[in-house]
């Protein structure tokens, strides 16, 4: 039950390595996915607000895609 | 405002993958590839049950659960706060879906899921027959792709082909925040849980251990809202105690 493609429910210990094999040879930088995907965790557990997360990864996020476009953007929040 | 989840009871569950099954065929899901899977707790393989068989006139141990498991929709989704170009969302009514137009295939969204229940076309997707399946276009290689709710189906007043294929009545899709929908009673008046409650991604799918519900009540493959009362017989109005 090791397949990405398949849904498992992983325990979180071994959730990092498994995420690792779903980034692998990604054409964008897997460290970057793997570290927001951490974190966005972290901000549903409350552990991080929406703000902090986009804040802490919007210039990683810009430089990586060209835009950044997600939904956690606060409100009067400056891009420059 | 309207909030769709689903309930599953597990104690009504027979792990006959109708549902995967329906889901794959209305969805056009790739050879390969469920947006919609049973999982067993039991044995070390898909289909082995843990335990042993009676042996010499005694009892055997044989045991096995199903755990049905997809998209959980959930409210604080991780995979929503991670796409960077915003391709999955979360649409007003709850269900959270990908734009398959805006997808760059990154896989963000699926390192982000604690439920691993998004799969990815790495190759182009291959369709038996080849014009494929269900009134769902295909979506191309290089995209994520998941469970909708039937998003396409319940824009429709119908309920997700999951839920109206389920010979056990196991699975219930309505509003949640509609106090009187049976899938708000089901909540509030048997033991549910959700899968991986610790994570804080508050999921919108609740399982039902313990206590048996009536399960879905309504017998027609419309959505319990679109239904007039009188098609709706047996909802129960708190807990009846056992199967209907």
């Amino acid at each position: 039950m090791n397949d990405p493609q398949q849904p498992t429910l992983t325990p979180l210990p071994e959730w990092e390595s498994e995420a690792m094999d779903i980034l692998d040879g990604v054409d964008y930088d897997a460290e970057l996915g793997l570290q927001m995907a951490r974190d966005a965790i972290r901000v549903s557990n409350g552990e991080l607000t929406d703000a902090e997360f986009h804040e802490k990864y919007h210039e990683d996020v810009l430089a990586e895609f060209g835009e950044d476009n997600r939904p956690t953007e606060p409100e009067g929040f400056d891009d420059g | 405002m309207t909030n769709y989840g689903l309930v599953i009871d597990q104690e009504r569950c027979i792990g006959c993958q109708a549902c995967a099954v329906s889901c794959k065929q209305e969805n056009n899901v790739p050879m390969g590839q469920f947006w919609n899977r049973v999982l067993t707790e039991g044995g070390d393989k898909l289909d082995t049950p843990a335990g042993g068989y009676p042996e010499d006139g005694d009892d055997g141990t044989l045991d096995m659960h199903y755990q049905p498991t997809a998209c959980q929709h959930c409210e604080n989704a991780p995979c929503v706060k991670v796409c960077p170009v915003n391709a999955t969302y979360t649409r007003d009514d709850g269900i959270v879906e990908i734009d398959y137009d805006k997808c760059i295939g990154c896989r963000y969204c699926m390192a982000a899921c604690p439920y691993n229940a998004r799969v990815f076309n790495w190759d182009e997707p291959e369709h038996v027959p080849e014009e494929g399946t269900g009134d769902v276009e295909a979506r191309p290689q290089g995209v994520v792709e998941k469970c909708t709710f039937c998003s396409h189906r319940v824009d429709e007043g119908l309920d997700p082909a999951c839920v109206v294929n389920c010979p056990a009545d196991a699975r219930i899709f309505g509003d949640l925040d509609e106090e009187t929908s049976t899938v708000s009673k089901y909540v509030n008046n048997y033991e549910t849980d959700r899968l991986l409650e610790d994570r804080g991604t508050d999921p919108k799918t609740y399982y039902i251990r313990g206590e048996m519900s009536p399960g879905r009540p309504q017998t027609s493959d419309k959505l319990e809202s679109e239904l007039d009362d009188d098609a709706m017989p047996g909802v129960p109005a708190a807990k009846s105690g056992g199967d209907d």
